[in-house]
């Protein structure tokens, strides 16, 4: 019996509220928690779940995402069978169509899912950080025999109108979906991690194609299609830590939830480890005058400020009587002699001059450009 | 590249042995991340060299298992590329380098590759030696044989032509002489020799002093500038551990640490490897902690050496010296009782 899981993977988002740090890459690209990428982590799951054929659908900014992801070595996915395959919009004889939806992404490549030949397709999201496994919702989806699973989480009830939230009944069945409502009657979230059965999602992919009517949205189309229809759906209750990284704010609290033991998000875990690509980088160092408090800290740095609260990617430099607070300082980040940040997003490889302070008790976070760093410059005459 | 590499890993130094006693020389952990193989593999992909034959001795199971097909250093390759050639006879290995026995064994290695030059390297001198530069130095002298050195003393680090090592390889027992650092010690010998000069950093490991010592000069920023280099960065197999966490109330000090720890105790002058765990309030001083070691609650720990998986329980003193560093091994669980 066929029983082949393949995942597809949307990776094309563009994530225009986290400014200036996706001006280049795509947001599942970002960097997260001292040395990853987002997208390590639904990749990771997939490794650690046995999923070993991964479509990556890229289309805003794919060039660092493709690189990066290259043949898919460092999360095992390059195989002789399967492995990762990289999906950006492609040409046909009439002409290029950029992906428009989540669900027209995955039409457009339905020739590469038909030689896969799968029995369940997972659908997963390249924008959120968590660690789930995949093999326990396919098992949980095959045992209800359900057309598809929705893996849903329990969010507080003031945020659920942010999220497509699903009704059910006591048996899990689905009775309604709505896409982001104005009242939500639940607070049960979707992750946007769904399972389908193949021959289903086929069907309803090239139904939604033809309907002009449609925004080709799986949240907005597919899913009430489904349940229009009576279709078996079901939700797969997710229990962990899950967060979507959408503005400078949740990224920089998702990294400071990596400060916290209390939050569930545990990287020094070996048996569910989130790989990524590794630099060939020497041990950090801390000087006589570093100093490092309640922080991450990753290879080739070299601490001889004050670290507080904070996250520090690799190769990045603190130099004496500077200091950070609550900072999340990107890779090859210099802070110079004396700067002091609190509560900043530092993007990588940014300069942060001599002396730099911002002026006043700032509480909110803020991201860190150079054009801040110039204006500042040129008032203090540097 | 008109370069082959012999690595000789067969190399066995008594003064090691408390860390040599599952591993050769050649995969001792250094610096917090490395194995000692890492810097000649490096030196050589960095200097161009992509035929590389690494012979090792009994026991060779934790060098495979760190190097296996060379992926780390861009070495596996359908043409050329690392192969690894172990010594079989029992014993094998001598105290120098380049044991003309044991590349007997695989003589197809050097039949089969068309370049007309071997450098001769081994796993124990941690350098940055670069091979493109010495063998041009080699070529304009004329010499049979180049050695490298530093300061006046030797790398045992030598360039010579393939044939010429073939042909001492094969007349090695006629001419009573058992490896290429012995043919360049001969008080008397037909052979013309040459020496390369060497800047720049170098540490010779040949006892637990000297690893010691080598480590803790580490701390020393001006050596590590000379042996990190930007553009020679040293590869060495990647682990995927996230970056280490420093827990409130942890004290670190002029150390250098990979990645993977958990610390929470304090640590000064000391060198801390991957995937350590420093428990509250224990004090570690010149220390050089390896792999997945576990330091419980209040030890005070002073010029201890801990090998990989070391596990020092709650409470434990143990103060060594620099001449005579305490050196725990592979696995060791020492605890208080141990002490009485």
């Amino acid at each position: 019996m066929n029983d082949k899981v393949i995942a597809m993977l949307l990776a094309g988002g563009q994530g225009s509220r986290l400014k200036s740090l996706t001006y280049t890459i795509a947001k599942p690209a970002l960097p997260f928690g001292g040395k990853y990428r987002i997208i390590d982590f639904p990749l990771s799951n997939c490794t650690n779940s046995g999923i070993e054929t991964v479509g990556v659908l890229t289309q805003y900014q794919p060039h660092v995402l493709h690189q990066y992801i290259g043949l898919g070595t460092p999360w095992d996915l390059d195989r002789r069978n399967g492995g990762v395959t990289m999906l950006p919009p492609y040409a046909e004889i009439d002409g290029i169509k950029w992906y428009a939806g989540t669900a027209s992404a995955i039409y457009q490549n339905i020739s590469f899912l038909k030689s896969c030949d799968p029995a369940y397709v997972l659908i997963l999201s390249g924008d959120h950080i968590y660690k789930m496994d995949y093999e326990a919702l396919v098992d949980y989806h095959k045992e209800h025999e359900a057309d598809v699973t929705i893996s849903v989480l329990e969010v507080p009830w003031e945020d659920a109108s942010r999220f497509g939230v699903v009704n059910v009944n006591d048996s899990m069945d689905v009775m309604e979906f709505d896409e982001k409502p104005e009242k939500p009657k639940s607070n049960l979230a979707s992750m946007g991690v769904y399972v389908f059965k193949w021959e289903k999602l086929k069907e309803y992919l090239e139904t939604d194609n033809v309907n002009e009517a449609s925004s080709h949205d799986f949240g907005k189309d597919i899913l009430p299609a489904m349940l229009e229809k009576g279709e078996k759906m079901v939700a797969y209750p997710f229990k962990g830590y899950w967060k979507d990284v959408g503005t400078v704010e949740s990224l920089w609290e998702a990294n400071m939830d990596l400060l916290d033991l209390n939050s569930g998000l545990n990287l020094h875990d070996p048996g569910w480890r989130i790989f990524s690509s590794n630099p060939q980088l020497p041990p950090q160092v801390i000087n006589e005058t570093g100093d490092v408090q309640a922080s991450m800290v990753n290879e080739g740095c070299v601490i001889s400020g004050k670290v507080f609260k904070s996250v520090i990617f690799q190769n990045v430099t603190i130099e004496e009587e500077a200091s950070v607070s609550e900072c999340v300082v990107m890779s090859g980040a210099k802070i110079r002699k004396g700067a002091k940040l609190h509560r900043a997003v530092v993007p990588p490889r940014l300069d942060v001059p001599e002396g730099f302070e911002i002026p006043g008790q700032q509480d909110e976070v803020i991201l860190l450009t150079q054009e801040q760093l110039d204006e500042w410059k040129e008032r203090v005459g540097k | 590249m008109n370069l082959l590499a012999v690595v000789d890993t067969s190399v066995k130094k008594e003064g090691l042995q408390d860390l040599t006693i599952q591993r050769a020389i050649s995969s001792v952990p250094f610096a917090g991340r490395y194995r000692l193989i890492d810097f000649p593999l490096s030196n050589l992909v960095n200097s161009g060299v992509n035929t590389v034959g690494v012979f090792p001795s009994s026991p060779f199971a934790s060098l495979l298992d760190h190097i296996g097909v060379g992926k780390s250093w861009d070495l596996d390759r359908r043409k050329n590329g690392l192969f690894f050639l172990p010594i079989t006879q029992r014993d094998g290995g001598l105290s120098t380098v380049g044991a003309f026995a044991g590349l007997e064994e695989h003589m197809q290695f050097f039949t089969k590759s068309i370049q007309p030059y071997a450098i001769v390297t081994n796993g124990f001198v941690v350098n940055q030696l670069d091979f493109r530069e010495m063998l041009n130095h080699h070529i304009e002298s004329g010499a049979d044989i180049t050695e490298a050195v530093s300061e006046g003393v030797s790398l045992k680090n030598y360039i010579l032509s393939k044939d010429l090592l073939v042909e001492l390889i094969q007349t090695h027992r006629d001419k009573n002489v058992v490896s290429v650092e012995d043919v360049v010690n001969l008080k008397k010998s037909p052979y013309t020799f040459n020496q390369y000069e060497y800047k720049g950093y170098f540490a010779i490991i040949d006892s637990v002093q000297s690893y010691f010592q080598a480590s803790m000069g580490l701390l020393d920023e001006e050596n590590r500038k000379q042996l990190f280099l930007p553009g020679r960065p040293i590869y060495t197999k990647v682990k995927d551990e996230p970056p280490t966490r420093y827990v409130t109330g942890s004290s670190v000090k002029r150390a250098l640490i990979a990645n993977g720890s958990t610390i929470m105790g304090e640590v000064s002058d000391s060198i801390i490897s991957r995937a350590v765990n420093i428990k509250k309030n224990a004090r570690l001083e010149k220390c050089i902690i390896m792999q997945k070691c576990v330091i419980e609650e209040n030890c005070d720990l002073s010029y201890v050496i801990a090998d990989k998986d070391v596990y020092i329980g709650e409470g434990v003193v143990l103060h060594g010296t620099a001449e005579q560093p305490i050196v725990l091994r592979k696995g060791e669980k020492v605890t208080k009782e141990d002490m009485r």
